[in-house]
């Protein structure tokens, strides 16, 4: 039996230990964390098997699907999700089982506790290799698991993050703030540190398993970046893949944006205070190993409504002074202030330049601890609504590449004011000016494309 | 005449050197105990502020809004909160101390007064401060989630709720103190009745349009329709 992470017991089902000691063993694990899934999880599971038929035949495998109570035939689904191989050319015979489990997990309800229990169970029955993907995609093929799994278990990887193509207004958390931020901080570009699909090396996994701090935001939408964050700045080999179009049922009708804001972008802030040598030694960014074939799909159009996003701006502006104005430096306040007051929609931007600034101080105020940090976070929203607006205002008639180059430019001005970051962590008068001159700007875009 | 006046100054000064025979020396003593109290709470203040510069109670009180709330400008320090506490406090104890020194029966059931009284006090002062801190958190909790679901009336709405429960702050204090509970218990409760009353007609008038909806939808057998620009916040 392989080594697994001390304490396992402790936090999983009776069930959970029972059904892995039912298994003995098995090479790798698929993970499908659910709830109210069940329009879906049925094509997920189909695909999961079919990619460890078609990819990964010599290997024993178990699809786990660790549940927060659905009541809609979710985890029914899983277990009759029929394996249609009749339309697959499959090269080997006979296929070593496949076993799929689907049970309840315990604890805070949302992702990250349902991912402690398929780590968990991948670590109990020694598995080398994990694989973790969304219960409600509709654009995953069986090659999806072969693009997570394969670099974990054929090159050593570690941590293999997804790459997609996603609309320009798709994922505008991670464009706007968790991308750029992840980059400046920790120095690599990993594209989509929040993702949701993952693979993962049994090192990784156990690591993960020793880690104390489930009961946090991680056990909700932190758990994403949490796992990024840790792979990268723990010296484990990290790398991504090209999974092609993300598409996807809305995450979760009830949950409000203030509270994925306040998980999310709070669990980055706590890893940053967690993570500050790391983060302080690094400067600048380098690209991640990339593997996959990457080519261009259609994708699901978004709609967007600009007015009411700048209104919940002005609104925010008008009653959240009080918190802002602890959070934000005197010339960010009034800045923000003034774009608050432009009367003309058409003309509404929030620069680059301000947008940096304002998470800086975020995360500043957020480490000072003069307000509650719930209150801070979820105070971040009518901010961020500002940002989508202004990116979404500014990207209307601009494609792909183009769009893609703004975020870019963005990363760099994240990049760039760091210096801004360093002082005011340290306690010191932060820079006044971090905008660089257009040569240093120049510089840093020719380094760019010769990295690309 | 001479006589009567003689008399009287004479009475006069036997009582002016019998007051001060009798009540001097209480006076200097009491007047020594507050001196003694005054040196007493300034050297504790002092040393309060040297030893606990800087603990971790200051980091709590400014986490929990409690600096900003005594304080808006955030630069409370708990450290000068338990300093000017125990210096106020050995005043007062100096204060009782001295008043003993006259001996008289006014001054000990004041001092008795005051004994008896104090630890209500502080229970009532505690009750008070404790709702204070609450009613800031939970208004500016009220407020961030008023703003975020584009209430038109977020301000208002945060300065109700932290009226509310600096309100009922109020009334348990008033039990505690023994203090006109009837009128503050009766306020209370017809505040509250009418904001449930208000809420009530707010809400039903409000979510009339939507309820039906709902019904109609739940009895017409249609799935309800996804909010197409929810959509973009769903994917982080």
């Amino acid at each position: 039996m392989r080594p697994s992470a001390p304490g396992l017991e402790s936090f999983l089902p009776a069930d959970a230990v029972s059904a892995a000691a039912a298994l003995g063993r098995a090479d790798i694990v698929i993970g499908i964390p659910s709830y109210r899934n069940a329009r879906t999880i049925g094509h997920v599971v189909r695909a999961a098997q079919l990619g460890l038929a078609k990819y990964f035949p010599q290997f024993t495998a178990v699809i786990v699907n660790s549940d927060g109570g659905s009541n809609d035939g979710t985890r029914e689904a899983v277990l009759s999700a029929p394996l249609e191989d009749g339309r697959v050319l499959l090269l080997r015979h006979p296929l070593l089982p496949v076993h799929r489990l689907s049970m309840p997990y315990h604890g805070i309800p949302g992702k990250g506790s349902a991912f402690r229990l398929i780590f968990g169970m991948a670590s109990l029955i020694g598995a080398r290799a994990c694989a973790v993907v969304d219960a409600d995609l509709r654009s995953i093929t069986p090659e999806w698991f072969d693009l997570l799994l394969r670099p974990v278990l054929h090159a050593d990887f570690d941590f293999v993050a997804p790459y997609y193509h996603r609309h320009k207004y798709d994922g505008t958390i991670t464009n706007s703030i968790v991308y750029p931020l992840t980059r400046a901080l920790y120095g690599l570009r990993v594209r989509q540190p929040i993702g949701g699909d993952f693979g993962m090396s049994r090192r990784l996994f156990n690591r993960y398993l020793e880690r104390n701090d489930w009961e946090t935001d991680v056990a909700r939408y932190g758990i994403d970046i949490w796992m990024t964050t840790i792979a990268i700045c723990e010296g484990f080999r990290v790398c991504q893949s090209f999974l092609g179009a993300k598409l996807h049922d809305a995450k979760d009708p009830g949950a409000d944006l203030s509270a994925m804001l306040h998980q999310v972008i709070g669990s980055v802030f706590q890893l940053m205070n967690e993570y500050e040598p790391v983060w302080r030694a690094r400067t600048g960014s380098e690209n991640v190993d990339l593997f996959g074939f990457r080519y261009d799909v259609g994708l699901d159009p978004i709609q967007v409504n600009v007015p009411r996003m700048i209104g919940k701006f002005r609104h925010g502006c008008q009653d959240l002074g009080e918190i802002w104005s602890v959070a934000l430096t005197k010339e960010t306040m009034s800045r923000i202030s003034a774009l608050a007051r432009e009367p003309d929609e058409a003309r509404f931007h929030l620069d680059d330049e301000l947008w940096v600034r304002v998470i800086y101080d975020f995360a500043l105020a957020f480490k000072r601890g003069k307000l509650d940090r719930g209150h801070l976070m979820r105070s971040l929203t009518p901010l961020y609504m500002a940002r989508v607006a202004s990116f979404v205002l500014e990207t209307e008639e601009l494609g792909p590449e183009a769009v893609d180059e703004k975020i870019e430019v963005l990363c760099r001005r994240y990049e760039a004011a760091k210096p801004y970051l360093l002082a005011g962590w340290s306690g010191a008068a932060p820079p006044a000016e971090d905008r660089r001159s257009p040569a240093a700007d120049a510089m840093e875009k020719m380094k760019e494309a010769h990295y690309d | 005449m001479i006589d009567t006046l003689r008399a009287i100054v004479r009475g006069t000064l036997e009582r002016l050197a019998h007051m001060a025979e009798t009540q001097l020396p209480p006076l200097i003593v009491a007047a020594a105990i507050m001196l003694s109290a005054f040196l007493l709470a300034s050297v504790v203040r002092l040393l309060i502020l040297r030893v606990f510069h800087g603990i971790a109670l200051d980091r709590f009180l400014r986490r929990s809004g409690v600096s900003s709330l005594v304080d808006h400008s955030g630069t409370l320090r708990a450290s000068g909160v338990v300093a000017q506490s125990a210096y106020w406090g050995i005043l007062i104890i100096g204060f009782l101390a001295a008043l003993q020194a006259f001996g008289t029966e006014f001054t000990a059931r004041i001092a008795e007064g005051a004994v008896l009284l104090f630890p209500r006090l502080l229970a009532g002062a505690a009750v008070v401060l404790g709702g204070i801190w609450l009613a800031q958190y939970l208004g500016r909790s009220a407020l961030v989630w008023a703003v975020n679901e584009d209430w038109p009336w977020a301000r208002l709405f945060a300065a109700a709720v932290r009226s509310m429960v600096v309100f009922a702050a109020v009334v348990v204090a008033a039990d505690i103190l023994n203090f006109a509970r009837g009128v503050f218990l009766i306020a209370f409760v017809l505040v509250l009745g009418g904001a449930v009353l208000a809420a009530s007609l707010a809400l039903g008038l409000g979510a009339r349009d939507a309820v039906r909806r709902r019904i109609e939808e739940s009895t017409s057998g249609l799935p309800e329709p996804e909010p197409r620009e929810r959509s973009l916040w769903h994917h982080l």
